[in-house]
């Protein structure tokens, strides 16, 4: 289905840039250059964004993009070399060390619809020093600990504050024959990112000692703690019996069914992937957050939001500065999200469809999420690797203190590997 | 049949036992589990009621605390000075916030911080009956708190208006309280409200139960009447236990109210950590029961086992003291048991003696019994195939087989018998081999005995057919020559003819009775040798003396050589020497034919030791010889080889028998070669001790030193060199009487003549005393001259003397007979010799006066006339006692001698004898009384002289040995003479 989707967006993308490349009628307006990704270019809202602002303003907005794999390289030596577009779709602040952000972008903060950006959202577009780097403009959901809150009030159980009764809710619900979290041995590989992001997001300088070597996961005890709890768990009994024969097209089964209670998943999926074969439906779910033994209060991850950053040496930077401030208008972010299923990133963004999940956990989902750290910005990060390490610990092939060493032994070597990628296609 | 139903009574009564066992065990630990489950589960309810009494304890503390402040004004103090005193309080209570509460559920914490409190129907309780609450309730941070709060009165603080205020306390803080380390930690327990939801939990790491009825509905087997009833309790406020499962674990619910408002003090606890302290007992106790029940299993099983050790151990020393018996029995028997599997014949048992007796190691009869066939004499199968199956069962069948030992050869006979028997319900074939040997070899030697006595008795028939006959002969020329003496009597030279051949056969028949009794002596064991020094050279010449003349008369060559240096005198019986010696050179001129040759030859052989010398009698004719089979026979008595030529001789065939025991008895060895016409060899060996000194002859040492022989006969002179060799004396030899002649007068020319010359009579070319003649003719009378020979030099005596020989020397040459003969012709050695004068005992008896003891008439007849004749007197005494009192009553000097028969009536001549020694007459000690007797054998000699007789002379009488003895013991004079010495 994901796929699928995701044909439709680029099918849709390249409709648009054909259109775009008809070039620009110098009589009507002037022409904006965005860059972005293939892939990113061609969603839907941004369709009717662009289409909108085009009709609204008789600008022209010339989209140029990249295959995704060379996308970073390609836009930074662009801008670098002189060939910066007007508008940069980026994806969020990561990455960011690749440009000379001060030189080559415009702080964003002193903009009027800045206001009206959640501080989720707002969390994302921002630099270490506090500068608004961009408008975030994308779909979003929050992963967390997406639980069946009819079977745990069925049971008499409530949903965990904290790690300690997390476990305890797992251990009472596998007393009973439940199977407590649905943990997906293979396909599912995003997991252990959530347990990683409030160890790197609430210390950017652990981030930083890690990226430039001067450490390892071993001289992390969060990263141990992690894989203990993973190993707990399976030891326990919570992740059931499923654990090594289910797969992502098992998480849906499960969690309908009541079989499993939990899942570390994020809100869309119920929306996209999510078929309730079973006696329970999309809205007998709720959201808590990620206990993974990093966090005793828990963690959310947030939105991986792609923003429009607008270069300093571009053509037409006021232009530019005009064209984040249409986006930003309520009547056209809800035009451009209106029935698209996604995490608000305005305040005032009304037709967008919100999952009541993340709705009803709002204070909860503010006061723990984090932005997604340890996929994004651990350099070597491969969710893969990291799976691979974990399994082979539940498969009795190494101890914690082997994983933690097997984990950062895959980071290197993915450091190493991505050494010698090419650059993106013309 | 009875073993095994005693053995399933057996194995009954053990399964009896056991279950018995194990419905006690049961019973008894169900007992203790029930009784161990009640006291868990009042020590439960006491507990509980404990925690739940400190709990409403500390829920009066609290609001009597928050009452209390109240009553004290203290909430009317400016607001530092209040914050600082709840700050006090807080640090002394432990409780984690204060509160001011408004009836809207508004709240100010003492920290100044507003919010909304959701107190539930606890807000009614407090703003609208103005009644302290207990009310959980979550905080903006998400933190779970319970409050107990206390109406006020109304006032204000910080602008906030307020009519109750509050102590909070963090729910972990309040479970921590709650906690019961019993049960081992697994115990949990709550407050809840009375439908169900839960306030407090002391769930580890935190509360995860919202409401524990919808969760027991949920979870537990608790069917929808029994939570109806739980509900219902619950409601009303009662205090209840319920069991439960939850997820396959079997739990005890306990419930009792709080007693404020609506909450109720629940715990749940696994009914495992209950009966963790049964379990324990029940574990222990079962853990003892069985190791009771494994200790005594343990001892009984130990105790059968010892037990049936023990019996294994004695049956199997039983068995193997049977076994070892019965091999020792086998051992000490001859007969070999063996024992198949009839099956298939295999060898179950063999006695262990069958290899001492046929050879046949019992491993390798083990393989195979049929190995025995390897033994039998005439390879007889030995159990043939078929044949054992065919013997019924408790039937049996018998062989007879002869085997030979296979290694010794020795043969021994079997009566083989196989027993086909059931033992133990196992068909078995048991064999016997019953040694019949010595059956046999008594059969046999039975057969043997009755074979020899066979023998025997046609031997002494032969022999009784032979007395008969040699008995006869000279009995009757005795009878028919009396009849012609008296028919003759007037005619001198007939009487004297036929006086002379009744004497011959006379002799024939006293030497065929001595034969006879000699025999008869020696079979029965009563012969003993008298051994005493003796001359060999002298015997050599009375046998000389006795057999030449027989040789002449058969115009027989016998000759007698000495071959070696064999000593002239030895210790032995002479006597019977003789006799062995006279009997072979008799047989060997009786066997020889008229012209024939007879040899007889002494020489030492070595192997007899120092003081021993061992001699070899060898007596060779060329006569009639033995047949192969009478040589093996030719020692038995009563045997003579029977054929033309020894029909005509006469002989008791007892002859060669006593030859050969007297051999036997002297220790010696007597062997014969033989062929018919061949002549025969008789070889006999004998050891005789050496006298401890020989007689000095050493008075010749400075007299003579050349001596010279002449012989034909090259061995003799050797010998003669040789015999002289230790005498220092010089010996030259020449073969005859002319070489003799010319070396004599030789030397004496060069003045080196001989001091002694010896010359062999018959010579070739010069006999010995023509030489005589010549050298004496030539050299005159200064040397002695001997004749050796081996001839009666009677008939040349007297032509030899005036030939100038001096004297005569028999041959075999002896050294001492050589110094006797030649001592007398030196003159400053004739004082010593003492030569012999026997021509004076002619009238020994002349004179004597005789008292002789003589039972039998005829016999006193004869010794009277013949005593008489020679001119003695004799008085004869009929028996012992008789010759006694005619002793004892006669005039000393009245008898001479008295002659003693010994076998008389009355009292015989021992016992007479030594009457007379013991009667004290004047001549009782002195006179000499012989023994006249037929009892002619050494040790009646010898009884003659123990008793005290002087001599002893054997009947019939021979007035030669008479004179002799009288002679020797009355002297050689006549009565008149001698008188005074006796």
């Amino acid at each position: 289905m994901k796929r699928l989707y995701l044909y439709l967006c680029l099918f849709l993308a390249a409709a648009l840039l054909l259109t775009g490349c008809g070039g620009p009628d110098s009589s009507d307006g002037v022409t904006l250059t965005i860059l972005g990704k293939e892939s990113d270019l061609g969603k839907p809202y941004l369709t009717r964004l662009f289409q909108l602002y085009q009709d609204t303003t008789g600008n022209h907005l010339q989209l140029i993009s990249y295959k995704d794999a060379d996308f970073e390289t390609q836009a930074a030596r662009d801008v670098a070399e002189g060939r910066a577009p007007d508008i940069l779709l980026h994806f969020h602040n990561a990455d960011l060390n690749r440009y000379q952000v001060d030189a080559d972008f415009c702080y964003l903060e002193e903009q009027a619809w800045v206001s009206d950006l959640t501080d989720s959202a707002r969390a994302y577009c921002t630099d270490s020093s506090g500068h608004l780097l961009g408008l975030p403009f994308w779909e979003s959901s929050v992963s967390g600990c997406y639980y069946n809150k009819t079977l745990l009030s069925q049971l008499g159980l409530k949903a965990a504050g904290t790690q300690a009764e997390f476990d305890t809710l797992c251990q009472v619900l596998s007393e009973i024959g439940y199977t407590p979290i649905c943990w997906p041995a293979d396909g599912c590989t995003w997991m252990p990112q959530f347990a990683l992001d409030p160890v790197f997001a609430d210390d950017p300088d652990l981030l930083d000692r890690l990226n430039r070597g001067e450490i390892g996961y071993g001289d992390i005890p969060a990263v141990a703690d992690m894989v203990q709890w993973v190993k707990t768990a399976k030891e326990n009994g919570w992740f059931g019996n499923s654990y090594g024969s289910t797969g992502w097209s098992n998480i849906a089964p499960l969690l309908s069914s009541g079989q499993a209670v939990m899942a570390f998943i994020w809100d869309t999926w119920f929306y996209t992937d999510f078929t309730a074969d079973g006696p329970y439906t999309m809205d007998d779910f709720a959201l808590m957050p990620v206990f993974m033994g990093t966090a005793e209060e828990g963690t959310y991850e947030g939105g991986n939001l792609n923003m429009m950053m607008v270069c300093k040496s571009g053509s037409h930077v006021q232009e530019a500065l005009d064209f984040l401030a249409f986006c930003a208008t309520p009547e056209n972010y809800n035009a451009a999200f209106d029935g698209i299923s996604t995490v608000s990133c305005f305040r005032g963004q009304t037709t967008n469809i919100q999952s009541p999940m993340v709705t009803d956990a709002y204070s909860s989902v503010a006061a723990h999420e984090r932005v997604s750290t340890a996929a994004s910005k651990i350099i070597g990060y491969n969710a893969e690797d990291v799976m691979a390490a974990l399994n082979a610990m539940l498969r009795g092939e190494t101890d914690v203190a082997g994983c933690v060493k097997q984990l950062d032994d895959y980071r290197l070597e993915e450091i190493a590997l991505q050494g010698t990628v090419a650059g993106p296609a013309g | 049949m009875k073993k095994q139903f005693r053995k399933i009574l057996f194995l009954l009564f053990i399964c009896i036992v056991l279950a018995a066992i194990v419905l006690i065990g049961s019973i008894y630990s169900q007992y203790i589990s029930q009784r161990i489950y009640e006291d868990s589960t009042r020590s439960l309810d006491e507990i509980y009621s404990q925690v739940n009494r400190s709990f409403g304890a500390f829920v009066e503390r609290n609001w009597g605390l928050l009452e209390s402040w109240e009553e004290a004004r203290v909430l009317e103090e400016e607001a530092q000075d209040l914050r600082a005193f709840v700050d006090q309080e807080q640090a002394y209570w432990g409780f984690s916030d204060f509160y001011f509460l408004s009836g809207k559920g508004e709240s100010l914490s003492i920290g100044g911080v507003k919010a909304a409190l959701d107190l539930g129907t606890a807000l009614d309780t407090l703003a609208g009956q103005r009644e302290p609450v207990m009310a959980g309730t979550v905080l903006s941070s998400g933190e779970e708190v319970t409050l107990f709060a206390v109406p006020v009165s109304p006032r204000t603080v910080q602008g906030f208006s307020y009519d109750a205020i509050a102590v909070a306390y963090t729910n972990t803080a309040l479970a921590s309280s709650l906690n019961v380390e019993a049960f081992s930690g697994k115990a949990r327990c709550f407050v809840i409200h009375n439908d169900g939801r839960v306030l407090l939990s002391t769930q580890a790491g935190g509360n995860v139960f919202d409401n524990y009825l919808m969760y027991l509905r949920a979870v537990s087997d608790l069917g929808e009447e029994e939570l109806a009833a739980l509900a219902q309790d619950w409601a009303a406020g009662r205090q209840g236990l319920v069991r439960c499962g939850i997820g396959g674990v079997s739990y005890v619910i306990l419930y009792q109210n709080v007693g404020y408002q609506d909450y109720i003090m629940l715990s749940a606890v696994p009914q495992s950590a209950i009966s963790a302290g049964f379990l324990s007992v029940q574990k222990s106790t079962t853990n003892v029961l069985l190791a009771i029940f494994l200790l005594v299993g343990a001892v009984i099983v130990v105790m059968l086992l010892l037990r049936s050790n023990q019996l294994y151990r004695r049956n199997r020393m039983e068995l193997q003291y049977q076994e070892r018996l019965f091999d020792v029995l086998s051992n000490s028997v001859d007969d070999i048991f063996i024992t198949l599997n009839a099956a298939d014949q295999q060898v179950d048992y063999i006695s262990p003696n069958m290899e001492r007796l046929l050879g046949i190691p019992v491993e390798e009869a083990r393989k195979d019994i049929r190995v025995m066939e390897k033994c039998t004499v005439n390879e007889d199968v030995v159990i043939p195939r078929g044949v054992l199956e065919s013997i019924p069962l408790n039937g049996s069948r018998h062989w007879e087989y002869e085997y030979m030992h296979q290694h010794t050869g020795e043969r021994r006979w079997y009566r083989m018998t196989v027993y086909h028997m059931s033992i133990q319900e196992m068909r078995k074939y048991v064999i016997v081999l019953s040694d019949r040997t010595m059956e046999q070899q008594m059969n046999q030697q039975l057969q043997q005995a009755l074979n020899d006595a066979q023998s025997a008795n046609t031997a002494k028939s032969n022999f009784l057919s032979n007395m008969s006959h040699d008995i006869r002969t000279p009995m009757n020329a005795i009878v028919g020559f009396s009849v012609l003496l008296e028919k003759n009597a007037d005619q001198p030279d007939k009487v004297r003819e036929y006086t002379r051949k009744i004497t011959a056969s006379s002799q024939h028949l006293l030497s065929l009775i001595n034969d006879v009794l000699d025999m008869s002596k020696i079979e029965s064991g009563k012969t003993s040798l008298n051994v005493d020094r003796f001359s060999l050279p002298e015997m050599l010449e009375e046998l000389s003396i006795i057999v030449l003349p027989q040789a002449r008369a058969k115009q027989q060559d016998f000759s007698i050589h000495v071959q070696g240096a064999p000593p002239e005198h030895i210790m032995g019986d002479k006597l019977r020497l003789n006799q062995i010696l006279l009997n072979l050179l008799s047989n060997a001129v009786k066997y020889t034919p008229e012209g024939g040759k007879i040899e007889f030859s002494v020489c030492p052989i070595p192997g007899a030791g120092q003081q021993y010398s061992r001699l070899r009698f060898t007596v060779k004719d060329n006569g009639i010889g033995m047949s192969e089979d009478f040589q093996a026979a030719v020692f038995d008595p009563f045997s003579r080889e029977i054929n033309s030529v020894t029909n005509k001789i006469q002989g008791t065939g007892l002859g060669m028998a006593i030859t050969k025991n007297l051999v036997d008895l002297m220790g010696g060895i007597i062997q014969v070669e033989s062929a018919p016409g061949q002549g025969s060899t008789f070889t006999v060996e004998l050891s005789f001790l050496l006298p401890e000194q020989e007689e000095n002859v050493s008075w010749y040492r400075s007299k003579i030193t050349r001596m010279l022989v002449a012989d034909d006969e090259e061995d003799i002179c050797l010998s003669i060199r040789e015999l002289m060799r230790d005498s220092g004396v010089d010996v030259a030899c020449v073969p005859d009487g002319a070489a003799a002649v010319d070396m004599a007068v030789t030397a004496w020319q060069r003045g080196e003549g001989f001091h002694v010359i010896l010359l062999d009579w018959k010579m070739p070319r010069m006999d010995g005393v023509e030489a005589a003649r010549r050298i004496r003719a030539r050299i005159g009378e200064q040397v002695p001259i001997l004749v050796l020979t081996s001839y009666d030099w009677s008939d040349i005596e007297e032509e030899a003397r005036q030939a100038g020989i001096d004297a005569f020397m028999p041959k075999p040459f002896f050294v001492s007979t050589f110094w006797e003969t030649i001592r007398p012709l030196f003159p400053e050695e004739q004082v010593s010799r003492q030569p012999a004068a026997p021509a004076k005992l002619a009238g020994v008896l002349a004179g004597r006066r005789f008292l002789a003891a003589e039972d039998n008439e005829l016999n006193a007849e004869i010794l009277t006339e013949m005593l008489e004749m020679e001119g003695a007197s004799c008085q004869v005494a009929v028996n012992g006692q008789q010759v006694l009192e005619q002793f004892r009553s006669a005039e000393p000097g009245t008898y001479d001698m008295i002659l003693m028969d010994v076998q008389m009536p009355v009292m015989n001549g021992y016992e007479a004898t030594r009457a007379i020694r013991a009667c004290g007459h004047p001549q009782a000690t002195t006179i000499p009384i012989v023994a006249m007797t037929a009892n002619a054998f050494a040790e009646d000699v010898r009884n003659a002289l123990d008793a005290g007789m002087d001599g002893h002379l054997s009947k019939p009488i021979n007035m030669d040995a008479v004179r002799e003895l009288v002679g020797k013991l009355l002297g050689s004079g006549s009565a008149g003479g001698d008188r005074e010495n006796t």
